[in-house]
């Protein structure tokens, strides 16, 4: 009974520690994704005088990915319906060139005003024309709603991480005298340790299969019978084979580290 | 340093904090020599002890042991030295979630012996400690004195050139601190094993030639 509570004050705390990252990984795919499509539905109209190529847009502003041209064609066709084939000719030369222009990245709202006052000033353009209002209120939504479960999740990890160094502790008081009689004897850090990384490795593993469990139920099983469209329509970005990597990566990492701990702090004076 | 010479001291001082323990002490002992080191309880008996398998650096002067400066030796120096000595403590220092067997011989797990040779091992020095039946037991199912006899016969299963013992019969029974003693005395006659026990009193009975030290205010004294 005490070896498997033991084991379960480590697993829990490392649990809720890779439940995090992987919340955050998923919560990161989620939003990446999110940001894309807000992107992509973002675009900024451009009057000019002249034409612009591409590279010029850039030169202006960097984050400019992208250059539609509106074909005038088709406007002035859309004018002069009805007209002499002359009056189409004269309206169309009249036309000045109208481009959809679009970004690298999910842009602040400022840095998209400072984009467009920017390509105002540049005596080609004649107007600048955003659709910015509903832009604005997601990213103001979005960004306070991503910021607050980031650093929410931070927090549940020190809290978790804490909760980690404690058992630790409660380890090296099981194995202090034992290591330091092994340090007397002349034993290396590595055979001192062993017992400590045996555990703790095992511990990490499990923490790491029952997380990924977790979330390949939540993939699998419960996504698809939840009825909620967010979870159904992002399904495949719940839990990638990646994240078993990663969760197993941090969670050796947070075990080693933790062991290094408690074996430097039994260095010392047998008492 | 003559090659003979185990444990060479020379205006040796050590310290805790800024308390000196030892002041300016000078000795040497030779290979095959057996050691007892008395003095009053607090009087630095065990600290010297300690400087010994580099548990405490020398605060001023030298402290040359096996041919290794002990206040500039590296830290895996200092590792390998360890695994060349045999160490009794007072409380046995036996880890408990081993069998009897497995204590013994720790100084062969930490060498890298097979588990054929340490078995082998095991056995014949449980059996010179008289402890033989006790072999798959666990040291808290042992008596003090049985506790005693597997300390020692850990610190001698590699063969170590220098025994360091600290009160190894401080709280035993008549029987167990005869073996322990015969235990000591036969390896410094029949491997020629330098010993260095620190104790409150020289046993009555003791049958090969030692050197006697005394601790005094301080000072390292040979009593002759």
């Amino acid at each position: 009974m005490k070896f498997i509570k033991h084991h379960l004050t480590f697993i829990f705390p490392m649990m809720a520690i890779l439940l995090g990252v992987e919340f955050f990984l998923v919560f990161d795919r989620t939003t990446t994704n999110y940001e894309q499509e807000l992107r992509e539905g973002y675009s900024m109209f451009v009057v000019a005088k002249e034409p612009i190529s591409i590279e010029s847009f850039q030169k202006l502003d960097s984050h400019i990915s992208q250059r539609e041209e509106v074909k005038k064609e088709v406007l002035a066709k859309q004018i002069a319906e009805g007209m002499s084939k002359s009056s189409a000719d004269k309206i169309l030369e009249a036309l000045p060139f109208f481009y959809n222009i679009k970004f690298d990245s999910y842009l602040h709202t400022s840095k998209l005003e400072h984009i467009k006052a920017y390509l105002e000033a540049d005596g080609r353009i004649k107007r600048v024309e955003t659709f910015g209002n509903s832009y604005g209120a997601s990213y103001t939504l979005f960004s306070f709603i991503k910021f607050t479960f980031k650093a929410f999740v931070i927090f549940m990890s020190l809290i978790s991480l804490v909760l980690v160094i404690k058992q630790m502790e409660i380890w090296n008081y099981e194995h202090k005298e034992r290591m330091q009689v092994m340090e007397t004897f002349g034993a290396p850090i590595m055979l001192r340790s062993g017992v400590l990384f045996k555990v703790a490795v095992i511990d990490a593993l499990i923490s790491t299969i029952l997380t990924s469990g977790i979330f390949v139920f939540v993939k699998y099983r419960w996504a698809e019978e939840s009825h909620i469209d967010i979870l159904m329509h992002m399904q495949e970005l719940l839990f990638q084979p990646i994240d078993f990597a990663i969760l197993l990566a941090m969670s050796l990492f947070i075990v080693f580290i933790s062991v290094y701990l408690v074996v430097f702090s039994t260095k010392g004076q047998l008492q | 340093m003559s090659n003979s010479i185990v444990i060479s001291a020379s205006g040796l001082t050590l310290s805790y904090g800024h308390t000196d323990i030892i002041k300016d002490a000078s000795f040497s002992i030779k290979k095959g020599e057996f050691v007892f080191i008395t003095g009053p309880s607090g009087s630095g008996k065990s600290t010297l002890l300690k400087s010994l398998y580099g548990q405490i650096k020398p605060t001023v002067g030298e402290l040359i042991v096996g041919g290794l400066d002990m206040e500039k030796i590296s830290h895996s120096k200092l590792q390998e030295l360890r695994t060349h000595l045999g160490i009794v403590f007072q409380d046995y220092k036996l880890i408990n979630e081993w069998s009897v067997a497995k204590n013994v011989v720790l100084p062969l797990i930490i060498a890298g012996y097979s588990i054929d040779v340490q078995m082998t091992q095991a056995k014949r020095l449980l059996n010179h400690v008289k402890l033989s039946d006790h072999i798959d037991k666990y040291p808290l199912e042992l008596s003090g004195g049985e506790q005693q006899r597997v300390g020692v016969a850990r610190a001698m299963s590699k063969n170590p050139f220098l025994i360091l013992a600290d009160e190894p019969t401080g709280n035993l029974d008549d029987y167990s601190s005869n073996v322990i003693w015969d235990l000591m005395e036969n390896a410094c006659q029949q491997l020629h094993t330098t010993v260095l026990v620190v104790t409150h009193r020289i046993p009555n009975v003791f049958s090969i030639p030692y050197r006697h030290f005394i601790i005094e205010n301080k000072g390292v004294y040979e009593v002759h």
